[in-house]
């Protein structure tokens, strides 16, 4: 539907005359910024825009001729109207000169951004530690006085982190387990010790895979949904609300989440490890051919109690970890729907990020000073 | 089909499942009026509007908008048909993610083929038709909620529309910025010859602004007509609401006190 621009230049006397007809719409800027740039006034002179003969003008028409307008003045020429047709007038009237045309906010040069990346950085840190220091008294109060506690809360937590994860977390570590033994074995063969795959599987997957794999799906799970949740409920001010009400949105939020991560990965962590060693096992007895209660004895006699429950420990660990960056996370959101998505991502990197690092001091410790 | 006629509904009926929240409802509007479509909680105003706006499918009845059909309209044709018309939502809408001025070129990026320094001039222009001129480079969240309603609108103007739906342009804001706003939608109307339609409970600003009204309760139109044939409408929900009495209030259950005096 774009019609031609209907115009007419004269040049007359000391400057010349834009006759411009027809609608001005913003199917026609286009071009009315191609003529008005071709008849643009040279240094000294005049351009006078002859509107008797047009008729809407709408406000990208108005824009440009602004536009003209100041390009004009800034090349020391003169852009100016004429006679106007009443539409015209209207148009020109109706708007008003929005603030001069000012220079966006620059973004941060290198250094800059660098300073601001260290000492958010920092921020970001003391409040981390200011709530894991509140978290850690609120459930040690809680600890003292039970009855304050929340149960409800909790119980609907335990269900979320726990007893929803078991079918993932327990096909992910079966897998896992049978991964690892079907691997060992190819080695293992060839020396005619396909019997110690039952050692292999067990103490790695006891000490290692079980609460790794455990924890990195609960982060993954849970630690997103924790930040998730409480993000939308900063935005939409309901920890303000809490607040508010005299509910203390550490004791209302973070202590049941808190619990049931120290209850629940655990308890996942004893199911991973489970359902691991019958990954190994299966292939033991059925891909290498070892008697069922030679691989079993072989398995358990490989292992001490130590190694089990370090495992354990490890698991609590990393389970007070995702909860806390959780609703680190979560509680620093600010603005809207965009940054909610932007924490619950950086949540989730940030759980597995502490994962492994924590994993890997917990070996050095375990192995080197234990 | 007269040319002055922005906005014509015959019969529409919507329904949510089982429920028909509107059933059978006419309005038009004209070009250069303010229309105000009133009525209590849950009596459908917002529905009616999102019929009108094509975000719900009426189950029976006719949509014109600006002289086309919207009920028989294809996706596309609908979406170059809804460019003509602005609207302003009840929460702003704007994207949160984008400044101010981002949010009022959107619609010019994506549905002109305007230059970037004609965008950024329209922008500016519409922001100091709203005098907003200082928050082209804000985000909304660092806005207050009269702001983000005017830059709500800043937006809804963005492509020069010749019809304007606002979903409770007043509601949550003080007097004062709501008559500010209501005069801003005044002036809208008289130098663009805008239809402008307002959904709205609140009665200083249907005094002020409204041109005609429409008044439903239950999903009937039960008045329509200038403010004044509305307010002196025979019916008792009509009369109820300038009166601010609350029709229901005295027949409720009974209360705490009433029930202890009488015994059970």
């Amino acid at each position: 539907m774009t019609r031609p621009l209907d115009y007419e230049l004269a040049a007359d006397g000391p400057g010349a005359t834009l006759r411009l007809r027809g609608d001005l719409r913003r199917d026609v800027v286009n071009e009315l910024k191609k003529v008005l740039a071709q008849a643009a006034p040279a240094r000294g002179s005049t351009l006078t825009l002859d509107l008797k003969e047009v008729g809407v003008v709408d406000s990208a028409a108005v824009a440009t001729l602004l536009n003209s307008w100041r390009s004009a003045d800034a090349a020391g020429g003169r852009l100016t109207v004429g006679p106007l047709s009443e539409s015209a007038e209207r148009a020109l009237q109706m708007f008003r000169l929005g603030a001069p045309p000012g220079d966006a906010p620059k973004p941060p040069n290198v250094a800059e951004a660098a300073g601001d990346a260290l000492l958010g950085g920092k921020e970001a840190g003391i409040a981390f530690l200011q709530l894991a220091a509140d978290t850690t008294f609120a459930v040690l109060a809680v600890l003292r006085r039970p009855s304050k506690l929340r149960w409800y809360h909790l119980i609907e937590q335990c269900t979320d982190i726990g007893s929803r994860a078991l079918g993932i977390v327990g096909l992910i570590t079966f897998l896992v387990g049978l991964t690892i033994a079907f691997q060992s074995a190819y080695q293992l063969q060839q020396f005619g010790a396909a019997i110690y795959v039952a050692n292999l599987t067990g103490v790695s997957m006891v000490r290692e895979m079980g609460p790794l794999m455990c924890a990195i799906l609960v982060a993954g799970r849970s630690g997103s949904s924790i930040a998730a949740e409480v993000a939308t409920m900063q935005v939409s001010e309901e920890i303000d609300g809490l607040r508010v009400m005299g509910l203390d949105p550490i004791d209302f939020l973070a202590v049941p989440r808190f619990v049931a991560m120290t209850l629940m990965v655990p308890l996942l962590t004893a199911l991973a490890d489970l359902l691991g060693m019958l990954g190994g096992f299966l292939v033991g007895v059925f891909y290498l051919d070892i008697a069922w209660n030679a691989f079993l004895n072989q398995m358990l006699s490989s292992m001490v109690p130590w190694d089990f429950i370090s495992g354990l420990i490890k698991s609590v660990a990393f389970g007070w970890g995702i909860a806390l960056i959780g609703l680190h996370y979560g509680f620093r959101v600010r603005g809207g729907a965009s940054e909610v998505g932007r924490m619950t991502t950086a949540s989730v990197v940030a759980s597995i990020f502490y994962i492994i690092v924590a994993d890997c001091v917990f070996s050095v410790l375990f192995y080197v000073v234990l | 089909m007269a040319d002055d006629v922005a906005l014509e509904v015959h019969g529409v009926v919507a329904r949510y499942g089982e429920r028909t929240i509107l059933k059978g409802v006419d309005l038009t509007v004209k070009r250069g009026e303010v229309r105000v479509i009133l009525g209590g909680s849950g009596c459908g105003k917002s529905t009616l509007l999102k019929c009108c706006i094509g975000l719900k499918e009426p189950a029976a009845g006719t949509v014109r908008l600006l002289g086309e059909d919207m009920t028989a309209m294809s996706a596309a044709d609908r979406t170059s048909l809804l460019i003509n018309i602005g609207v302003m939502f009840q929460y702003g809408a704007l994207l949160g993610s984008l400044p101010i001025g981002e949010n009022i070129a959107l619609p010019l990026r994506e549905h002109t083929d305007l230059p970037e320094d004609v965008i950024r001039e329209v922008v500016r222009l519409k922001l100091a038709l709203v005098e907003l001129s200082h928050a082209e480079y804000l985000l909304p969240s660092e806005l207050s909620g009269g702001m983000r309603k005017r830059a709500a609108l800043a937006r809804a103007m963005a492509l020069d529309p010749d019809l304007l739906f606002c979903d409770e342009p007043s509601a949550g804001l003080d007097p004062l910025t709501s008559a500010e706003l209501d005069e801003l939608l005044l002036r809208m109307r008289d130098r663009f010859g805008m239809a402008i339609v307002v959904v709205t409970h609140e009665l200083h600003s249907i005094e002020r602004i409204a041109d005609r009204a429409v008044m439903l309760s239950q999903g009937h139109v039960i008045a329509d007509g200038t403010l004044d044939e509305v307010r002196h409408t025979d019916h008792p929900e009509a009369k109820a609401f300038f009166e601010r009495q609350a029709a229901g209030e005295m027949r409720g259950p009974q209360s705490a006190l009433q029930a202890l005096r009488s015994g059970a």
